[in-house]
Order: structure tokens, then sequence, then C-alpha cells
């Protein structure tokens, strides 16, 4: 009754200096399933990933790997299409001034006769083969940087398609996706299924995992710790699989003594940095207490991000309203200013916006705040030193000294440091951005942790997330945002996901 | 494993280390080759005011490089400043290099506000400021060389502090560099492998003490040349900045993440309107040193300077793209540019040679940069 084996790994083993990123690690994948890979940050999929692609050639690891049966040495990613392998990765390879069909051919356009002229003609019509398999109508003429990321995951499918590709690799595929677009992304998913292509399905969101995927394979420390048939798993399971030990409770969530406001912001209207009358953020008001956790929901675009980085003086466009701390008006300009009144923002991507990526963890942490820890221009290290060590042990930062360069620290724990950085400055409001976004299940559950025995201290936070359990569990009180209004306010005990969803679409 | 451990020591040391260890191969080959003519007491000392001139514009270019930008108009700087100073002599010497500053100050300032207030590529603006300065300085001299300075202004090049005053300052900053140096390591909190620790230290060690034993050789000879001291003095306070102050920390977060610097409360374009502005006032110190030394304001001094502050910067190993990068590799990389420059001399090469030679070090260096990561 099973289907056969189309893709299997023997033994494999890669080190890098100092880690050993797998161990011996055994993996099968079957004739038309849809296999989901999960594990935290570090356990090893990207790597077996690369392995795949090719992109770490077959001298540099130990082991083995067959499709349909046959050994395969990998030694570049031609190697690795050339078996019938696509990946289609997190960030998008498309050319945005190309159009559909010159990227799905690039490299291998139709020519006219033997000359290199690029057959126009014959592009176009090619390229409606793989496109037809897709659910969704997409005009092979138009041009990429026209489309959604949505749209342009779909055209990096077609072109993985047109490859004939029997195996396609999904990595963290919905990770920039609307709610809408993750739904016909899954659909897509299943009508290949349905057409024999075997995938591999990475993903952070177990919802998913458990709504696309035939068996899940966990990965931990490098090695593969189960593979069951998703059927058979509960969510409990697998969230202890991943992490080796039982979260009895992911949520930690207990209620806070709530005190005055901190921060209110009335009337607020935030510009569009380009577009000239047109708003992002249109008449928001709202409070937060010393103690609570406001949740900011709303679908991307819906302008959280624009409320929260422009209440923090560091959205480039023009804003109207007034905003207290404390009771007292305060005018903030900049993000010197805000820092100054007690505001901290942990920044939707660390990457581009929270961490200086080439320094190291510790100064990382006291970027924000060496002010303080500086006798005129001057930097005293022993104060720096034990503020850094101070927030390294009560963040749980897993890292090798705070002289490590930040980048080479897992995602959560870089998530950690961001924390950090606004934590050293001592604030009384943190907005949090998607503090969790590509954080490991044990970083997070740490994480909210932190944020409870924050607001246990007395802090007002504002979290912006559009992860909806998240959202649901951890704040007191729930805003919904629909294309730069608030729409709706939810208490915690009338929430649900359905509710949210409702306002957050328009729902009136 | 072992192996592998060995060899990563082996990389870490010619990363780190390379420019220097490149260095003292130069000198020792440049030694040999010129049987011993480099190695005098009279040449080092030549080779040393040759150096400070390109040194100390390479100071400055190693703040503007590493928060991300580059300065191409110091060269022109160099001969308008000289050219300024020369003019302002009847005014005293004093006054001449206060208002020589402050001109420097003037075309740094007017780069970095055009950078950072119209968010204009460094690389852009300063080209135009190349090429204005140079022309001011053609037009203020009328196209000729300015000579006959005070005796008094060329002593910033040409007079040497006594060898008692400065070898009891030379220690006195020595003692404090090793002081600052024994402060960081015990005031950082975690352990460090004790090889690699012991290795690495003894290594500084070593070679610390044989430069500050040729210097003292030198300074024995007829006293610290005063461009020489400017140089060294400026040096050091740069690298103090980059490593001590909260100004040189910014400079790192904006060369690595300018909006992740921004949204911490750095004020990002203050920080960089000051970096080429300092860059400014350091081409006007270049500028009056050379000009002290040919004695006259020659307007068409300082031509391709930009380049071998530049090159020195780069082969010090600090990255074209920001956020990497110290004072101590640009002075190495400086040394490295001067010795070559000096041996080639010592041995007749045509100077047409030299130029290739030059070339062919850069593009060495940066592949070695390369390599490392």
């Amino acid at each position: 009754m099973e289907n056969p084996v189309i893709l299997e790994t023997r033994n494999i083993t890669k080190d890098f200096p100092g880690v050993r990123a797998l161990d011996s690690v055994s993996f099968q994948l079957k004739k038309g399933e849809v296999l989901g890979l999960v594990g935290e940050n570090g356990a090893g999929k990207s790597t077996l990933m690369k392995i795949f692609s090719g992109a770490y050639p077959s001298n540099t690891y130990t082991g083995e790997i067959f499709i349909e049966g046959k050994r395969c040495v990998f030694n570049g990613p031609k190697d690795s299409q050339g078996a019938g392998i696509a990946i289609i990765y997190q960030e998008l390879n498309l050319i945005p001034e190309l159009t559909v069909a010159e990227n799905i051919f690039l490299g291998r356009e139709p020519t006219v006769g033997k000359t290199d002229i690029i057959d126009r003609k014959k592009l176009f019509s090619r390229a409606k083969d793989p496109l037809g398999l897709l659910n969704i109508p997409l005009p092979a003429q138009e041009q990429i940087k026209n489309l959604s990321i949505g749209k342009q995951q779909m055209v990096e499918i077609a072109k993985a398609l047109s490859y004939s590709a029997k195996i396609l690799i999904l990595d963290e595929p919905t990770s920039a996706l609307t709610e809408q677009e993750v739904e016909v992304l899954l659909k897509l998913i299943d009508s290949l299924r349905a057409r024999g292509v075997s995938m591999i399905y990475i993903s952070h969101k177990l919802d998913e995992i458990f709504k696309i995927t035939d068996s899940v394979t966990v990965m931990r420390d490098g090695k593969t710790v189960a593979s069951r048939r998703t059927a058979e798993l509960s969510r409990q399971e697998m969230v202890s699989l991943m992490v080796g030990r039982n979260i009895e409770d992911m949520y930690p969530k207990k209620a806070a003594a709530i005190g005055e406001a901190v921060l209110e912001v009335k009337d607020l209207f935030v510009s569009h940095p380009f577009l000239v009358g047109e708003k992002v953020v249109k008449e928001v008001s709202f409070k937060v207490r010393k103690g609570e956790v406001l949740g900011i929901s709303g679908l991307m675009g819906s302008g959280r991000s624009e409320l929260v980085t422009s209440i923090f003086g560091a959205f480039p466009a023009d804003s109207s309203g007034e905003v207290y701390v404390e009771g007292k008006r305060v005018r903030i300009r900049s993000p010197y200013e805000a820092i100054n009144y007690g505001l901290g923002l942990v920044t939707e991507d660390r990457k581009l916006y929270g961490l200086v990526l080439g320094m190291q963890v510790g100064e990382n942490i006291t970027l924000t705040c060496l002010e303080k820890l500086s006798w005129h221009q001057i930097i005293m290290r022993r104060r720096e030193n034990e503020l850094i060590n101070k927030y390294i042990g009560a963040l749980r930062v897993k890292t090798r000294s705070s002289e490590t360069v930040v980048n080479t620290l897992s995602g959560g724990n870089q998530q950690k440091v961001v924390i950090a950085k606004w934590l050293a400055t001592g604030p009384k409001v943190l907005l949090l951005d998607e503090p969790t976004r590509g954080v490991d299940v044990a970083a997070k559950a740490e994480i909210y942790q932190l944020m409870d025995n924050l607001a246990g201290e007395g802090l007002g936070i504002v979290m912006v997330s559009s992860d909806l359990p998240e959202v649901l569990s951890m704040s007191d009180r729930i805003l919904i945002m629909h294309e730069g209004r608030m729409v709706k306010e939810l208490q915690k005990n009338e929430a649900t996901q359905e509710k949210i969803m409702f306002y957050a679409t328009g729902g009136k | 494993m072992n192996n592998q451990g060995k060899s990563g020591l082996g990389r870490v040391i010619i990363g780190k280390y390379g420019n220097l260890i490149g260095l003292i191969v130069l000198i020792v080959l440049t030694t040999i080759l010129t049987n011993g003519m480099f190695f005098t007491q009279r040449n080092l000392i030549n080779v040393l005011r040759q150096v400070s001139v390109n040194g100390i514009l390479a100071v400055g270019m190693t703040l503007v490089i590493i928060t991300g930008g580059i300065d191409l108009s110091v060269g022109s700087v160099v001969a308008l400043t000289g050219v300024i100073a020369a003019l302002l002599q009847p005014q005293g010497t004093a006054a001449a290099i206060v208002l020589t500053l402050l001109a420097g100050a003037a075309i740094g300032g007017c780069n970095g506000f055009f950078v950072t207030k119209f968010r204009i590529p460094s690389f852009i603006i300063t080209l135009g400021m190349m090429t204005i300065a140079r022309g001011l300085a053609l037009v203020f001299s009328k196209g000729e060389a300015i000579s006959g300075l005070n005796d008094s202004f060329s002593a910033i090049s040409e007079s040497y502090i006594s060898p008692s005053i400065s070898l009891t300052v030379f220690g006195f900053l020595a003692l404090l560099i090793v002081f600052l140096f024994v402060k960081e390591r015990k005031s950082s909190g975690y352990e460090r492998k004790i090889f690699t620790f012991n290795f690495i230290g003894v290594m500084s060690v070593l070679f610390i003490a044989a430069a500050v034993a040729v210097l003292v050789w030198l300074i024995g000879f007829r006293g610290m040349p005063a461009g020489v001291a400017v140089f060294l003095g400026i040096a050091f306070l740069g690298a103090y900045t980059l490593n001590q102050t909260r100004f040189g920390r910014y400079v790192y977060a904006i060369g690595g993440n300018e909006e992740a610097s921004r949204l911490s409360g750095i004020n990002v374009k203050l920080v960089k309107f000051l970096v080429f502005l300092i860059m400014g006032v350091l081409a006007a110190v270049s500028g009056m040193v050379l000009a002290a030394r040919l004695n006259s304001g020659v307007p068409t001094s300082g031509v391709m300077f930009e380049l071998d502050a530049i090159a020195s910067v780069v082969i010090g190993g600090t990255s074209l793209s920001g956020g990497y990068g110290s004072v101590g590799g640009s002075i190495i990389g400086a040394f490295i540019i001067g010795t070559l420059n000096n041996g080639m001399q010592l041995l007749h090469i045509d100077p047409f040679y030299q130029e290739i030679a030059k070339g062919v070090i850069i593009i060495g260096a940066v592949l070695m940069d390369r390599k490392k990561k």
C-alpha cells in the first residue's frame, strides 16, 4: 500500500569547524507525498537542504543520497537539478525587470534556429505549460516586479515544474505571504501532490504542517529524531519532539497587576512615505497601562508596523496626533528622543533593523545606551561589561562569550540580543514588532516568559504580531487594524482566532 | 580534529596579522636586496617622514571607509591647504596653522553635509570636491608654487624634537598603550582559549618590543622629526577614538548597519558628517606637513594621494563595504607602501615600474582578505 521511496539519505554526517551540523542523518521521502520537515533553528534543516541542492559538494560530508534507488553524487546545483530536485528558497531568486516567461526559462531560452536570438513567441507559448499547472492565472508577459510576493513564489514553482522536477523542496514558503496567499499555495501543493510530485515542506508554522503534510520528520541537534504519519502526531508531541522536552505550557501568561496608563496615543495619523495625500495610519487612539500586554493584530499592510515605528519617531513620513508617556505630552522626532522618554522598539526584521550583524553580542546590546556607560566620550569598559553580562545572563542568550560576533548565533538567540539591547535602556514601554518571527519553539517560550516577567515588573508592552495563537494567549487586550484604522478592540476573554480574522479582513 | 584546529589557528594568525607579517617580510627582503642600505638610521627616518604625509590621511580614511564611505578629495585638499598655509605666512605661523585647519574642516564639512543632507554617495561628492579643491589651489596660487615659508612653519616637518624629550613622551605613550591593552583584556568577562591568547599575546609583545627598539634607535640619531611626531600622535588618537569612545563605536555600527544604528538612537547623520569633517582636518594637517617639508605650497602636489591613503586602508584589512577595520592596520598598510616606494628608489627601479608593483600589492592584499572570509 505504501508508495515507493523516491529520495533517501543514509548516514549523512557534516561537520563545520567545531560543530557537527548533521549527525548520520537517514531520511526518506516517498513518491507523491508531502513531508513536513520541522525542527528548531539550528537543528540542521538548512544544512540538509544545502546538501540536497548541491551547495555543499559531496566531498565535504560523508554519507549517501539515493534517488529512486539510484546512488547520486551532487557536486553542484546542476547535478541536483538534473536529478529532479528543485528548491524554492525563502528569498526568491527572480529578476524583477524580466517577465514571468523570461524568468522561467532563464539561461535556457528557446532561440531562433541556431542563432543566439531569443524566440519570444516560442518562449511565451512554452511558458504556458508550467503556468497552466498552477491553479491561478498568471500572465506570462507580466514583469516580475508587478507581482505580489505570493505570485512571485508561484513563478518559482512554475520554474521548478518546467524542469520537470520530481522533488520539490519548499523552505518556509509562507513566511512572507498573506493569509489568502497561503490558502492559494496550500491548494497548489495539494494539486501537485495529486500529480505525483513529491514535496518536502519546511516550516515553523505547525498549523500548516498539520494541514498539508502526509508525514513529518522532526530534526533536533543535527539528527532526525522521529518520522511519523502526520495523522498519528499531536501538536504537543510534535513540539516536545522538536525541543526534546515537554513544553507543558508554551504560553505562560499570568495576569500582572495592571496600573495606570504609561503610553497613550490620540488621533494618530501617519502619511504614506511616497504617495502624497495617502495615509497609512488613520485616526488611531489607544492606551497601554503598566503591566499590560496590548496585542495589535491585522493583516500585513494594515499599518501595524507603521503605527509603532511612527510612535518611536523612526518612520520616514509625517504624522499628526498626540502621544503621552506617563500622562505627559511628548513630541518624539527621533529614536534618540523615544529612548529618552522610556520607549523601546524591538523591530520586525532583526537582520535589517535590529542588529549590526558583524559586531559582537555585547556591542550590540549596549548600542542603545552607550551614553550612560560613558564618561564624556570614553566608554567605561567595566560598567559596559557588567551590563552586558547581566543581560546575557538574564535572557539566557546562548553565546560562547560576549565577544562572539552576533551573526553566528541562532535566530532565537539573535532575537534575545535585540530584546536585551532594548531592556538595557531601562524602558517604561516596550513596543514589540513580530517578536517571535523566525524563532524556534524553545526560544519562543522563553521570550513569552520574559514578556510575562517584564509586565510583572510594571512595563507596558505593545505587541504587533501576525501569529494569532500568540496574540490570543499573550495579550490582555487586542486591537485589530484594517487598512490603517483601528477597527475593533477585543478583551482577552472574548477574543478568538475567527473573530480576529473577521475584523482584520474588514468585517463589520 | 587536531589538524583542523592547527590550520584554524594558522588561518587566524595569517588573517589577523597577515599584513604585519607581510610588512616584516618586505622589510627583511628590502634590507637584504639593498645590502643593508635600507636599514640605516638615516634612511629609516626618511621612510618615516615619507610615510607620515600618507599615514595621516590613512588614519582619517580609515574612519571614512569604516562608515561605508570614501573620500577622493584628500589629495587635492592636501595641495589646497598647502597653498593656503603658504599664502597665510605673513599672518604669522600660529594664525596660518589655525586658519588652514579651519579651511580643511570647511571642505570636509562640505563633503559631509552633501553626503548626509542629500544622501548623495560620497564617491560622487568627493569626486567633485577633488577637482574643485584642485582648481581652487591653482586659482589661489595662480598656478605656481609659493615658496619661502617662515622658519617656524617649516619646523612642523623639518625640526627634530630632542632625543630626551621625545624618549620621555614616547615612553609615556608606550606605557599608556600597554596599560589600556592590559585593562581591556582584564575587563572582558569571559575566558579565552589559553593557547591562542598566549601565542598571539607573545607575538604582539615581541613585535611591539621590536618596533619600540627600532624607534628608540632612530630617535637616538637626531631626535624625533616633528612631522613624524604629528603622525604618530594622530595615529594614537585615531586608534584610541575608534576603540575606546562612543563616537568610535558608532562609526563601526553605522558601517555595519546604518538602519539598525538609526533605530538604536544614534544620530547617524551627525556621526557621518563629523567623520568627513575630521578627514578634512587631517588632510589639512597632512597638507601643512608636506608644505613644510617642501618649504612651499605647491598647487600640483598631492596628486593620487587619495589612492595611496585608500590603498593603505585596504591593505590594512579594512573592508570597503564598511563595518570592519582598524587604524593599526592602515598604519601597517602605509608602511608597506612606504617601504615599497623607498626600497625601489634605493634599487634605482624605474618609477613607472614602482606604480605597477604598488598596484599588484593592493590587489594581492584584497585577495588575501577575501580568502580570509
